[in-house]
């Protein structure tokens, strides 16, 4: 906080601080990115400090039992699966100049979807194709989800950061309605919950307690990058991206860009939904998802859009969330460090990982 | 430069990928034995018996709790998180790990994981809806005992879970007797969060206990979907307070807002989970409030002895009036309860501690139908899954489902 | 009391906390700035309010300190959007996480404490008006502070000269250039005013509707209220309107309960958000003029194609 109120632009301030202020500026982007992240942990220190704990104890206890076994590394790549795919819901809009803030409700109609359909079918078919079946139905969802916002911005104007915002909310409520209603449990036990996915229609795992949505995660990245990087649609939508206007004059069908971007987009995070649901709940109940959207929209910012650094920043952010249970159960922190550990590295990298950017 | 990058990286994720793809076909055909135990443990239960070199949790140095909510939220968390606390204090030589705010979902699996890696061998599982992710990590670490606090596990038990609780509905009944005596609307008010056995037990012990005394006296009910939403918790009471209700009890995790409320109202209020009697010093009638220590500090020596399976802990347990000491105690009795009143109280207390419970037949619900038959004198185990429907007396609707 | 007038005067009750919020974000963004992190300053509010309130014993203090808390919140964000120039949805979704994380870490010793708070005052007169007074006019103080909000707001915001600087600086930036004046200290005070009120909300939910104090208590009421100011198109009085209505749609749940209907609220908690986009539908492209250019960089999509 002190940091931050130092920082304000006074004029005599900003004067003083000028030679630091050049000295940073000059830095290359990792060397910034590392400066900020290094200032994100003294900030966060600090609090520790005030609240009690030995900041230098609770870092290291982070680090070696976080890293200490495989298996709760893995638990990094399971939290990250669901973020990295709505992480990229929000990279593809974003590239075409759309701003997707709905990747939580994507990530619930998806997980609905897939529930949905399992509910649907039952066991009447082998597990394996109840599986693809139920990831389509949740692609289609998300892509659903997020093109009805598209769809509002292109015939009525309403800007899709409003509309996917507010359905997040819609798709909260109509995954409660229905497991408090037609698909609640009437054998659990009372809480509201659907039934659990049969065996052969969960995501295998591939060790530990990773399963295989980590593969369609990173999958979809690779894909996303490729299709950013070779195709003419990828092409097209930066261009959009770039100049909407110039963009419509010399041809291009600016409308069917966008919602397909959306779609896109909202069809990822759909699957996100749904690796959560087959590969670690197996149940939708009423905490599902919660948060994964929020935190991949700020995992997408956080990798400027580009696959890659997106998949590096889910995969730093679900360091932070895992590294959080250490700084309670290890450090005696209350729960809530880990927000704020999380949110001071954001603006730490937000604000100072790079050279004074236009804001989009 | 940008789509070099990129291309490289992409390389680098496609090798990951196959890899992984590979790695896939070994682990699929593992995979449904691990997620089988993991959703259904109860039937694919270890053959467990014998207490051997194995037992769960035997010689335990470090032991884990984990709490829904925060752990000073005035009511259930708080109350569990004292009880790890009077653990620690009573095995200065066991290491006594918390994690506060554990979601009822795939997180608590981490965290218990956490737990276990860094050497807990029993995990105590305190929120309803843990019951799940307790089952999943059980079944994966047969060498440690998790007890699960309050719900029921249906089927056949492993030998490293089980399941604890009061008979929460005992002392409930107790101030439902305070209650109905102190309504002079005859309109008792009942906050709750969902539609669990737990709490539908719970609003029908109270009507039963109001209505001993108060034949007249109602349980309207109002639902808020949240263990702990302060907004919700006072629009509930106002709506309740709106109807004519004048007494008001409730069963939410945190428990300031709707004490608050009802003294500010002038009504009165019986409590859950804590002491708040001094967030009302006019309007407190009485409550329950949880004396966790003894429960935990037995299953914690029980376990590790050495003897967690097959012992009362090892299964369903609850424990009431009737046949030892219930963690669930009632709370201090607030200015305006007469002396009559308690004494009736007493009296009954006597009651349920022979006869088992409040729920002896005849018991109608609602609608008419009979919920315990005449004679029906229901085990503890079995009280819960048999409040399937409000009795009479109380108003409004179990919300679909 | 009639279902009615009890779901009206719940809306009222229950609306206040998310009405002040978007009062504050609506002048955020009439700076152009939006504030996603409105959440966290009302958590701020709400906890800065019940900790002075309960040290000092006077509940106007922990208003006041709620709006310093709300503010100082605010201003982080000011900082990095307008100084460091980070994308604002992005950073107000972290300064939420910040104000969650913070409140939470520092609220621990309050969740106990006893405070002085406000109670409902029936205004002499007033509340003896027919079926109106019993809904607006037996409220808490700052209810009635809100009432006189409003109107001073719309006062503020389009017909005094610092509102057409506020205006100008969301609208035309470069005619404030032209005339000698600074955008980014105005947007710099928009957004912590706005941070203010979300704070004032923040008390209303601690010290006036709930009385205590508990983490997350806001549980998504400051995300209501930035979806409140799409609907109301940052018009004070459409703002009340909005939360009252989103306020109403909260109260009839238990209401209707405590009448003995079975519901699934969940219909009736998705309707305010329905709601809120059939307006913004209704209203369709009339809307586009009035909207902030600083704005529409950032939130408004220009119809294309």
């Amino acid at each position: 906080m002190t940091a931050i109120v130092e920082g304000l632009p006074a004029p005599q301030r900003e004067r003083e601080k000028f030679d630091v202020r050049e000295w940073f500026d000059k830095l290359s982007g990792i060397a910034r990115i590392a400066v900020s992240l290094i200032g994100a942990l003294i900030i966060f220190g600090v609090i520790m400090r005030l609240k009690g704990a030995n900041p230098l104890t609770a870092y290291h206890d982070m680090l070696s039992s976080t890293f200490k076994s495989w298996d709760s590394m893995g638990d990094i790549l399971v939290r990250a699966t669901p973020i990295i795919l709505a992480a990229l819901a929000v990279s593809v809009p974003a590239r075409a100049g759309l701003i997707n803030v709905g990747g939580e409700g994507q990530l619930l109609m998806g997980g609905v979807a897939g529930m949905g359909t399992s509910l649907a079918l039952g066991t009447r078919l082998p597990g394996t194709v109840t599986l693809v079946l139920m990831i389509l139905a949740a692609a289609l969802a998300g892509a659903a989800w997020a093109a009805l916002a598209a769809v509002l911005r292109q015939f009525m104007g309403i800007s899709e950061s409003v509309t996917t915002l507010l359905l997040n909310y819609v798709a909260l409520d109509i995954m409660f309605f229905l497991i408090y209603d037609r698909w609640k449990d009437r054998s659990g036990s009372g809480q509201p919950t659907s039934r659990a996915l049969p065996v052969g229609q969960r995501l295998p795992l591939l060790f530990g307690r990773v399963h295989e949505g980590i593969l369609l995660a990173v999958g979809a990245a690779v894909i996303i990058g490729l299709i950013f990087a070779f195709t003419s649609w990828g092409f097209r939508l930066r261009v959009v991206g770039g100049n909407a206007e110039a963009a419509r004059r010399s041809g291009l069908k600016v409308g069917a860009l966008l919602i397909s971007a959306m779609a896109v987009g909202g069809a990822l995070a759909g699957i996100g939904g749904l690796t959560q649901l087959a590969g670690a709940e197996f149940k939708l109940r009423s905490g599902f998802v919660a948060g994964y959207g929020y935190i991949g929209f700020l995992a997408s910012w956080l990798g400027r859009h580009r696959p890659g650094y997106v998949v590096l920043s889910a995969l730093l952010l679900s360091t932070i969330v895992i590294g959080g249970d250490s700084l309670q159960i290890d450090s005696q922190l209350p729960a809530a460090s880990v927000n704020v550990l999380m949110a001071v590295t954001l603006l730490m990298v937000f604000g100072f990982g790079r050279k004074k950017a236009v804001s989009a | 430069m940008n789509i070099r990058r990129l291309a490289a990286f992409a390389a680098a994720t496609i090798m990951i990928a196959a890899c992984g793809s590979n790695n896939s076909d070994s682990a699929t055909t593992k995979a449904p034995a691990a997620s089988t135990a993991g959703s259904t443990a109860g039937s694919t239960a270890a053959s467990g018996g014998t207490a051997s070199a194995t037992a769960p949790g035997k010689g335990a140095t470090t032991i884990g709790f984990i709490f829904v909510g925060p752990k000073d939220d005035f009511g259930y968390n708080q109350a569990a998180y004292a009880g790890s606390q009077a653990v620690a204090k009573a095995h200065p030589d066991i290491k006594v790990l918390t994690a506060e705010n554990v979601p009822e979902d795939d997180n608590a699996t981490r965290v218990m994981e956490k737990m276990i890696a860094d050497g807990a061998t029993i995990i105590f599982a305190t929120s309803y809806g843990h019951l799940d992710p307790a089952l999943k990590v059980a079944a994966e670490h047969p060498e440690v005992a998790i007890v699960q606090q309050g719900n029921f596990i249906k089927g056949t038990i492993a030998a490293n879970v089980g399941t604890y609780f009061g008979t929460v509905y005992e002392p409930v009944f107790l101030a439902g007797i305070a209650a109905g005596a102190a309504t002079t609307s005859n309109k008792l008010g009942y906050v709750y969060a969902f539609p669990i056995p737990q709490t539908i037990a719970n609003i029908n012990a109270f009507e039963l206990g109001a209505k001993l005394v108060n034949p007249k006296a109602e349980t309207y009910v109002v639902n808020t979907s949240s263990w702990c939403d302060p907004a919700k918790q006072a629009e509930a009471a106002s709506s309740l307070f709106a109807q004519g209700v004048d007494v008001i009890t409730q069963h939410q995790d945190c428990t300031a807002t709707i004490t608050k409320a009802a003294e500010e109202a002038g009504k009165k209020v019986v409590g859950y989970h804590a002491d708040a009697s001094s967030l009302a010093p006019n309007g407190w009638v009485t409550g329950s409030e949880w004396a966790w220590a003894d429960v935990y500090n037995d299953i914690v020596d029980t376990t590790v002895a050495g003897g967690f399976t097959g012992s009362k802990y090892n299964a369903n347990y609850r424990v009431g009036y009737k046949d030892g000491k219930n963690p669930f105690v009632q709370s201090k009795y607030g200015p305006s309860v007469t002396d009559a009143t308690k004494a009736k109280i007493a009296d009954e207390l006597k009651v349920i501690s022979t006869t088992g419970s409040p729920f002896t037949g005849p018991i109608l619900a609602q609608d008419g139908s009979t919920l315990f038959a005449a004679g029906d004198a229901p085990a503890y185990a079995d009280i819960e899954s048999k409040n399937t429907a409000f009795v009479q007396g109380v108003v409004g609707a179990i919300p679909a489902g | 009391m009639s279902l009615l007038s009890e779901v009206l005067t719940g809306g009222i009750r229950g609306g206040t906390s998310i009405e002040y919020a978007a009062l504050g974000e609506s002048v955020s963004e009439r700076a152009g700035v939006v504030n996603l992190g409105t959440e966290g300053s009302m958590l701020m509010g709400a906890l800065a309010a019940y900790a002075v309130a309960s040290r000092s014993g006077h509940p106007w203090l922990g208003v006041l300190g709620a709006a310093i808390a709300g503010g100082l919140l605010a201003l982080v964000h000011a900082y990095f959007v307008l100084s460091r120039k980070a994308n604002q949805l992005a950073t107000g979704l972290v300064v939420l996480f910040l104000g969650l994380g913070l409140t939470s870490l520092f609220g621990v010793d309050y969740v106990q404490a006893l405070a002085p708070t406000f109670r409902p005052i029936a205004l002499p007169g007033l509340s003896r008006i027919p079926f109106l007074g019993g809904i607006a006019f037996k409220q808490d103080p700052l209810v009635y502070m809100s009432y006189v909000t409003v109107p001073v707001m719309w006062w503020f915001i389009f017909r005094s000269r610092w509102g057409v600087l506020l205006r100008a600086a969301g609208e035309r930036s470069e005619v404030l250039t032209t005339h000698g004046h600074r955008v980014i200290p105005i947007q710099y005070i928009s957004v912590v005013v706005g941070g203010m009120f979300a704070g004032i909300g923040g008390a209303h939910l601690s010290i006036a509707y709930t009385k205590s104090w508990f983490e997350n208590m806001t549980q998504g009421r400051g995300f209501v209220a930035v979806a409140v100011v799409m609907f109301a198109a940052r018009q004070p009085f459409k703002v009340a309107a909005g939360a009252y209505l989103f306020g109403a749609a909260l109260a009839l749940s238990p209401a209707l309960q405590a009448r003995g209907y079975g519901i699934n609220q969940f219909a009736l908690d998705a309707i305010p958000y329905v709601v809120t986009i059939l307006v913004l539908v209704a209203l369709g492209k009339r809307r586009s003029g009035e909207i902030p250019e600083g704005l529409s960089k950032v939130f408004e999509a220009p119809t294309l194609g």
